[in-house]
């Protein structure tokens, strides 16, 4: 089954613009991939990158992990996962769209983590107010 | 086996082969689960999928606490096999009888979990069986197993049932008490 049978167009269309305007106002942005709760790629920037899919599969289950380990630490609403390393940082955030998807963004170390928090939330809040529901 | 140890078991297998299922019905505790909607009805029609793992655990009379993990049954979460399967005791290796990726199935796991866990004694429990070609698939899977030089118990199994999942959860822990009599 391709992507384009398992999401609506729409979703991928508007999803794929979004990724596009926040990559170009954050230049240390390297990639950003919407990812559905089972780990499929419903957009990303740039696109058709051959690493982007596996990236999706992999930050739904670094965000389901997150989410589990939240519910087991007594907390709730479970926003963002955030791993820095001495390169960059990658960024998960989960949104409230349904079905479920999540964002991940992957950054160069130039950019101040708090801004890239706070870009990012801002994304995830355009994306969560414009997909069809 | 000495008392108060841990175990780790890996439960591994196709999307919708049961491994979840499986995890629930013996574990002690309600287990951790990362099941999300699948989008993949193609493959397999079912609501949710897990992403991640499920992690249940038994505590066992002489205190050992068994650890019991499930991967996510898709190749695309291969990368969790791989974390899934480190340091893991032993394997379970669950198979849907009713597809008709059975064996195909059998060979790509068996192969996978050879080879993420070399050492360890695998089981195969295979699900959604018919009474009619039971054995025959059974000896298919032995088989199956052979052609890559591996070998295995092979159980007919309904994966709901407390007492047929907690039949290969023994199954492994004598295979690892009978490895550790050998190394005495």
């Amino acid at each position: 089954m391709s992507t384009n049978q398992r999401f609506d167009p729409e979703v991928m269309r508007t999803g794929a613009r979004h990724l596009q305007a926040f990559a170009t106002a954050n230049p240390d942005v390297t990639l950003a991939v919407l990812t559905s709760g089972d780990g499929f790629e419903v957009a990303s920037y740039p696109p058709n990158l051959p690493m982007t899919a596996r990236i999706a599969a992999m930050s739904s289950s670094m965000q389901a992990l997150s989410e589990a380990l939240t519910r087991e630490a007594g907390l709730v609403e479970n926003r963002n996962l955030i791993i820095e390393t001495g390169s960059g940082t990658v960024m998960i955030l989960g949104l409230a769209t349904t079905p479920r998807l999540s964002l991940a963004i992957v950054a160069k170390s130039g950019e101040l983590l708090g801004k890239l928090l706070w870009a990012s939330r801002n994304l995830g809040t355009k994306l969560e107010g414009s997909l069809p529901k | 086996m000495s008392a108060t140890q841990e175990l780790k078991i890996v439960f591994t297998g196709p999307m919708g082969a049961g491994k979840t299922t499986a995890i629930t019905s013996v574990s002690d505790i309600a287990p951790i689960s990362t099941e999300m909607r699948n989008h993949d009805q193609e493959s397999f029609a079912k609501e949710a999928t897990t992403v991640a793992l499920d992690l249940g655990h038994i505590g066992l009379e002489d205190g050992t606490v068994v650890r019991l993990y499930g991967t996510p049954g898709q190749d695309r979460f291969s990368f969790m096999w791989e974390i899934i399967g480190r340091g893991s005791m032993g394997v379970i290796l669950l198979i849907d009888g009713s597809s008709v990726n059975a064996l195909p199935d059998l060979r790509t796991y068996a192969a996978a979990f050879a080879r993420i866990a070399p050492e360890q004694p695998f089981i195969v429990g295979v699900g959604r069986t018919r009474a009619d070609d039971d054995v025959e698939l059974l000896d298919a899977c032995a088989q199956a197993l052979a052609s890559l030089q591996l070998s295995a118990p092979i159980f007919s199994v309904d994966v709901r049932k407390r007492e047929d999942v907690l039949l290969l959860i023994d199954t492994l822990l004598a295979s690892l008490e009978l490895r550790e009599l050998d190394q005495v």
